[in-house]
């Protein structure tokens, strides 16, 4: 088996006179929780999308566990997941049918879909309120949610944006637990994004720093701290920026 | 999406049904009208001229007032709105051959279309008294001839030709058919494919709202799985408009065509009622026309941010059912002007109105050529949905438009 689970290498991505990716190159190993950090706009979105197969790099290429997300789009999106950073469920199905609805995607016989189901509503932690429609839910309930979408079919690489964003402390928390047992359960990859630098260092294994649609510096929270000699990654990122 | 079925159901059949409707309403309130009489003559002519409002189905209530002021008063108190005054001497004049003359007050209690044909029931009754006079005086002056002779020497018979048949069908029967028929088709296509391409640009608009697209698209199916489904589910509410809209357009001709005298005319053999092929092709002609209306919003719908702005934008392109809807009420293509001629041919939708035309008049060429326009002009649409839904188009319209606001916030 593949043991590289991302390759992105040489991305560049225009939209108009805007370059979001510039030459973004990065990899990650199976079964690491590797992060994406930078400020708004620094490209951490364009890539999780190229990866996601929603979009297509202007040049460069990526694989995932030695797919192509151009030329075996398809391939790649049955082991993937993705978590968009502004996603929605259907508000008007109840949590419950809203995941049987998504696992149906999957083609999976009765038993395996039951319980992709079962699975999603413990990470969901959400109870009885999944026989509730989606629309009363509060942001990090809905949040959860989707999360547990996400994760129930086990995917190969989660690809995550801003998991966590617009939360509280408690299901900032609850989500990043979740996030940390998946991967360490059924050895699951996972590739995040965030502009919160402390949850990155809680929760990943290793990290890119981004800017600018470039990659400025690359390793595990701990090396890229007494790289920089900073006490924690805002300030290795302050630092790196400066540098780059 | 209820309403793409309903509509039809309901639309057709109550075109068609509210003129018979609303006549026979006006006739009823007339037919069940009394009238108050106030004789004040009590001769021979007087009691002729009650006969006359009774064999005209006019009930006449005698008031026992002595004036005219009295009668008037009592009439504010009844349901009756018509008082007939005969003043005395009524009998000798007409007798004498002098001018005989009557008062009708009318009482008005409200200004609709009712009240008028209350008001003139007594004009009927009035005029028949009358023409017995005339025919009376005309037997005396002429012995020997037909009273009606003289009074209309000449008579007139209108014949209608249509596709080369002749029928004894007064042309005003026939254009009054005709004016109802190029009213209402187009009318009812326009809103059938209003109504459609709400229901399809809310069905893509709503994933961008609800920011469900974007995990849809990454789910392991292929786009034009989704793209199709999109569209199965609302070519079936679409073909059950295209249904509903044969029944209700059934009903509707039955309806319209019960007025004429169908008795004396073979409507079938002059191809003025649908036969079975043109309703089917009909049908086909609003199945194709309604899947084209939903690419088209589908199109339209990718390229939006939100519900609303998918529809006001579809709205905006109602225009493009609307203005050949409105011509066409008004008027045949072939005697408009040739740059718009060809405008209206080139827009799709016309065709759908050509055609629903040309189902009536069994002209079957002009409902296939619509056809194979419409069809291709959908198929062109179904490949640029295609298009969009394979390429990241779908997904960019949104991004470009959050790198803007991103650019804007860090100001």
């Amino acid at each position: 088996m593949n043991q590289i689970a991302i390759e992105a290498t040489g991305l560049v991505k225009t939209f108009g006179n805007i370059r979001a990716l510039d030459g973004l190159s990065f990899n990650v190993a199976k079964g690491e929780i590797f992060g994406l950090i930078g400020p708004n706009g620094a490209g951490k979105t364009t890539t999780l999308r190229i990866l996601a197969t929603l979009i297509k790099p202007s040049s460069g290429s990526a694989k995932v566990f030695g797919l192509d997300v151009e030329k075996d789009a398809s391939e790649v999106r049955r082991i993937i997941s993705y978590l968009p950073e502004e996603a929605g469920a259907y508000r008007n199905l109840s949590g419950r049918e809203y995941l049987e609805f998504m696992a149906n995607f999957y083609s999976l016989n009765n038993h395996d879909s039951h319980v992709a189901v079962e699975d999603a509503a413990e990470i969901s932690g959400l109870g009885e309120r999944l026989k509730d429609r989606v629309k009363t839910y509060s942001k990090g309930m809905g949040r959860r949610l989707l999360l547990a979408r996400a994760l129930m079919m086990k995917p190969r690489l989660a690809i995550l944006d801003e998991p966590t964003s617009g939360l509280d402390v408690v299901h900032a928390y609850h989500v990043r637990r979740i996030i940390q047992d998946y991967v360490k359960t059924y050895g699951v990859t996972v590739l995040l994004s965030s502009h919160n630098m402390l949850e990155v260092e809680l929760l990943c294994s290793r990290v890119a720093l981004i800017n600018e649609g470039r990659v400025i510096g690359e390793g595990t929270p701990q090396e890229l701290k007494s790289f920089h000699r900073a006490s924690n990654l805002e300030e290795v990122f302050m630092e790196a920026t400066k540098l780059g | 999406m209820l309403s793409m079925v309903l509509m039809p159901l309901l639309i057709f059949p109550l075109m068609g049904s509210a003129m018979n409707i609303s006549t026979t309403a006006v006739e009823e309130s007339a037919r069940q009208v009394t009238v108050s009489l106030l004789d004040m003559d009590h001769g021979v002519m007087a009691q002729s001229l009650s006969a006359a409002f009774r064999v005209m189905n006019v009930t006449l209530v005698e008031t026992q007032a002595t004036t005219v002021d009295e009668a008037l008063d009592e009439l504010q108190n009844t349901n009756m709105t018509t008082l007939v005054v005969i003043p005395s001497g009524f009998s000798q004049n007409l007798t004498l051959g002098l001018k005989g003359s009557l008062k009708v007050y009318s009482v008005y209690k409200s200004l609709s279309i009712a009240e008028q044909a209350k008001t003139s029931v007594v004009d009927v009754p009035i005029s028949v008294f009358e023409s017995a006079l005339v025919r009376q005086a005309i037997t005396q002056a002429f012995p020997g001839r037909d009273p009606s002779t003289v009074l209309n020497p000449i008579s007139v018979s209108s014949f209608s030709v249509v596709k080369g048949n002749v029928i004894n069908i007064s042309p005003s029967v026939l254009s009054s058919l005709f004016i109802s028929q190029s009213i209402g088709f187009p009318m009812v296509i326009m809103m059938l494919l209003i109504s459609a391409m709400q229901v399809a640009a809310t069905t893509i608009s709503i994933e961008k709202e609800e920011k469900t697209l974007e995990t849809l698209l990454t789910m392991p199916i292929s786009r034009l799985g989704i793209l199709t489904g999109k569209l199965v589910g609302s070519v079936v509410v679409a073909a059950a408009g295209a249904a509903a809209s044969m029944v209700g357009v059934n009903y509707y001709t039955s309806s319209i065509f019960s007025m004429l005298p169908t008795e004396t005319v073979n409507l079938e053999a002059l191809g003025l009622s649908m036969s079975p092929l043109s309703y089917g092709l009909l049908g086909v002609v609003m199945f194709v026309t309604i899947v084209s209306a939903l690419a088209l919003a589908i199109v339209v719908a990718a390229f939006s941010e939100n519900v609303r702005s998918a529809q006001s934008i579809v709205g905006f392109m109602n225009i493009i059912f609307v203005i050949p809807s409105i011509v066409l009420m008004y008027a045949d293509i072939e005697i408009l002007p040739a740059p718009l001629q060809m405008v209206l041919y080139a827009i799709p939708y016309t065709h759908a109105i050509l055609a629903a035309k040309a189902a009536f008049m069994g002209d079957y060429l002009v409902m296939a050529r619509s056809i194979a326009y419409i069809s291709v002009f959908t198929v062109v649409l179904l490949y640029v949905a295609a298009k969009i839904f394979t390429t990241e188009k779908i997904v960019t319209a949104r991004i470009s438009f959050r790198k803007r606001e991103t650019k804007a916030q860090s100001k």
